[in-house]
């Protein structure tokens, strides 16, 4: 319980000015009428209470009880069956669990290496613009705020193999055509560009950000000493946006691991058997929509539980390696 | 996981006078999807029913999720729900979460509906958990304008005749692809896997709960998809947009589904009304789909809850329910009825009720287990990697069953 120190803290700096020791403590005790912590402060806690009682009603509970399920049984409704660990051995054998990471981490490498790399080259652009700004920087942003699954729907129309705009658009220059969303490959790239599209303005404006703290007069040193535009970019922007990449590779991983929604509307079309299946060869099918049809499709409850807290030591594995470089990068 | 168990914990709404608290209610709710049941029916109920008032609501998204975590909640349940034909026998193992009909008299009424299609919803525990609101009796519908192109028979007795085996359909697919380049007669391995399988009396799991997924007739379902692929008449198509553009195209002139397959063509095919016809699928007969009204437990008053299911479900308003939405009948005797017998556009004019009526009459009586769902998933993974991957078809039938018998162990079911 650190709270109630902190309370004290803010609460009595210029009473009781002594550092936290054994003196104090002696202090309360000295006064006799001391109530508990608890009640002596009650206004400040029921003036925090509703985040933490919804934290833990909507927070909280459902986590414990998702750790308790995957200790059981359980198909939504009726009595839950303890099975100890049998859902963690299964799924520590599961082939379409350990193809639902690779897809997640295939699906997330292939939209996250060039779209941060897009978003950069984006941001230098809209550093360098002299007009519109703001109507540029909205534009880039709009993507990130639109229905994610109206999206998804859009995108599946302009990949799809018989009048899809992609396709035609092939057509058009004699390129052959390719039945996108009937594929494997085909699949995880029209995903993959789905994913591209929705994140790329939300990093450039990021980015965007970062570039507006480095100090002009580098860039006219840089000039001065005869550099171009490339390697200007590469010799300053870059090593002084450092920070702001390691931000954003940390958040794209974070979603990326999580991505669900693009992948459900994507390949949601044969719904009459085995929905939510990740479409053709199961290439879409990540972890979270393994999970999702797990507990929702097929209802069982505990197995999706337990292949959360798979996803769960999975994002942690990948935090850790995270934080190893930004922790070193620092040094 | 959340969703449910935040119905644990709030127990949700209590809407209207709905069950829960088993007190006299002042209204009768009634939940169903988005064109589960005829609004013009439910308008009528609504008028014939006033004390208490029946008060139905469409529920959106997920039916049975919403349907479950109020269950789990335990309060604000409806009085009279709808329950889908592809959800029904997960809800066995929970028949007490229903009122047994026949405490109050299904079993006087029972004659008026198809015998398979009341089993379904008969628990093992002989619970009567529903009363049948529709089927989905399968059959062939085929572009006539295609067929005769090919040359292939277009008459519905004359093609139902030419191909009354998957072997003699594939040999006309054969034909068709000759004839016709790069038109196909299959849309995906996973329909033909089904097909098959639908016209069994039992699936994945038996009535004693064990597994015979690595049965002969699962093989043979399994073995008849492979033909199609190795003939190269599947067509490999997932993607719904793809599909419609076949269809409207001619490029797949043919699919074998269930009765409302029909709608779905019409909706994403639209220009080529008119050219479609329907017959006997090969094969047998079979079923896909098709719903059911039920009264949870904790229903104020059963038994006027079950008058309302009555009238709702009579002949006269399921035969309303086909000309209204669609629903084809769970009611033999609807099938003499004007709304049925009346030729239909989309097919050219032919009365497809010659064709569906009795296809529905000669589906088998067949137990679905609570687990079928769960463990059918890895035969189709499979197919779908031996369709998009090329995976070896024997290597990919033992993936599929050891890979469906660890589900089966882990949900149960003695393998």
């Amino acid at each position: 319980m650190t709270q109630p120190n902190v309370a004290i803290a803010v609460q009595e700096p210029a009473e009781h000015p002594l550092p936290r020791s054994g003196r104090r403590r002696r202090l309360r005790s000295v006064s006799g009428r001391r109530r508990p912590a608890f009640l002596r402060y009650w206004p400040q806690y029921l003036a925090i209470s509703p985040f933490y009682i919804l934290f833990a009603v909507f927070g909280l509970f459902p986590v414990l009880f998702s750790l308790y399920l995957s200790f059981h049984r359980w198909s939504g409704v009726g009595e839950r069956k303890f099975v100890g660990l049998q859902q963690y051995k299964f799924l520590f054998k599961d082939h379409t669990f350990y193809l639902s990471l690779w897809n997640t981490v295939l699906i997330w490498a292939m939209s996250t290496v060039p779209m941060l790399f897009a978003s950069l080259v984006l941001a230098a652009l809209l550093h360098s613009v002299a007009r519109a700004k703001g109507f540029y920087r909205m534009a880039f942003f709009i993507p990130n705020v639109t229905s994610v699954v109206a999206m998804a729907i859009l995108f599946t129309m302009l990949f799809s193999s018989n009048f899809g705009l992609i396709n035609v658009v092939l057509h058009w220059i004699h390129l052959p055509t390719y039945p996108w969303t009937n594929r494997p490959w085909g699949i995880r790239i029209s995903i993959v560009a789905l994913m591209t599209w929705q994140w790329v303005g939300y990093n450039a404006i990021i980015y965007l950000a970062g570039l507006q703290t480095i100090p002009q007069h580098l860039y006219e040193a840089a000039h001065l000493d005869g550099a171009g535009p490339i390697r200007t970019f590469f010799s300053i922007t870059v090593p002084l946006l450092r920070p702001v990449i390691l931000f954003t590779v940390v958040i794209s991983t974070i979603t990326g691991l999580q991505s669900f929604t693009e992948a459900q509307v994507m390949t949601g079309s044969n719904a009459a058997v085995n929905p939510n299946s990740g479409g053709p060869g199961q290439a879409g099918l990540t972890m979270v929509l393994y999970f999702y049809q797990q507990a929702f499709s097929y209802n069982d409850f505990g197995y999706g539980a337990a292949i959360a807290w798979g996803i769960f030591l999975i994002v942690s594995v990948f935090t850790l390696i995270n934080w190893r470089l930004v922790a070193r990068k620092e040094d | 996981m959340a969703g449910a168990s935040i119905g644990t914990l709030a127990g949700c709404g209590e809407d209207g006078g709905a069950g829960g608290s088993g007190g006299k209610a002042s209204t009768l709710s009634l939940w169903i999807w988005g064109g589960g049941l005829s609004k013009a029916v439910l308008a009528d109920a609504a008028k014939h029913f006033t004390s208490p008032a029946l008060k139905s609501q469409e529920i959106g998204g997920d039916f049975k999720a919403k349907l479950l975590t109020t269950m789990t909640g335990g309060k604000g349940l409806p009085d009279i729900t709808g329950v889908k034909g592809e959800d029904i026998a997960s809800f066995y193992p929970q028949a007490k979460q229903f009122v047994d009909l026949n405490t109050l008299g299904a079993d006087k009424i029972k004659s008026q509906y198809l015998d398979w299609k009341w089993a379904q919803a008969t628990a093992p525990d002989g619970t009567q958990i529903g009363i049948p609101i529709d089927i989905g009796p399968t059959a062939l519908f085929y572009r006539e304008d295609v067929f005769a192109q090919a040359g292939l028979p277009t008459d519905p007795a004359a093609l139902a005749a030419a191909a009354s085996t998957y072997d003699d359909y594939f040999a006309l697919g054969v034909e068709l692809k000759n004839k016709l380049p790069g038109t196909f007669l299959v849309k995906d391995l996973a329909t033909i896997f089904s097909m098959v399988l639908g016209a069994e009396t039992q699936f994945y799991v038996d009535k004693d709960d064990r597994f015979i997924g690595d049965d002969d007739h699962v093989r043979n379902a399994w073995d008849t998809a492979i033909k199609a692929l190795k003939l190269g008449i599947d067509s490999k198509i997932t993607d719904g947009n793809d599909y419609n553009a076949a269809m409207t195209k001619g490029i797949l002139p043919a699919q074998l589904g269930a009765a409302w397959m029909g709608l779905d063509i019409a909706s994403g095919a639209p220009d080529s009304a008119g050219k479609w016809r329907v017959a006997a699928n090969p094969g047998g007969a079979a079923n896909i789909g098709g719903s059911f009204l039920a009264i949870p437990k904790r229903a104020a008053s059963p038994e006027k809850a079950f008058e309302v299911i009555s009238w709702i479900l009579s002949p006269e308003n399921e035969a309303r329910g086909f000309a209204d939405a669609s629903l084809f009948p769970a009611t033999p005797a609807a099938y003499q009825m004007d709304q049925l017998t009346k030729p239909d556009d989309f097919f050219g004019g032919q009365k497809t009720i010659d064709v569906f009526g009795p296809q529905a009459e000669k589906i088998p009586v067949a137990y679905t287990s609570p687990y079928d769902g769960a463990i059918s998933a890895a035969y189709f993974e499979q197919l779908g990697s031996v369709e998009t991957k090329g995976t070896n078809p024997d290597q990919a039938w033992k993936d599929a069953v050891s890979k469906a018998k660890s589900v089966a162990q882990r949900l149960g079911v003695s393998v």
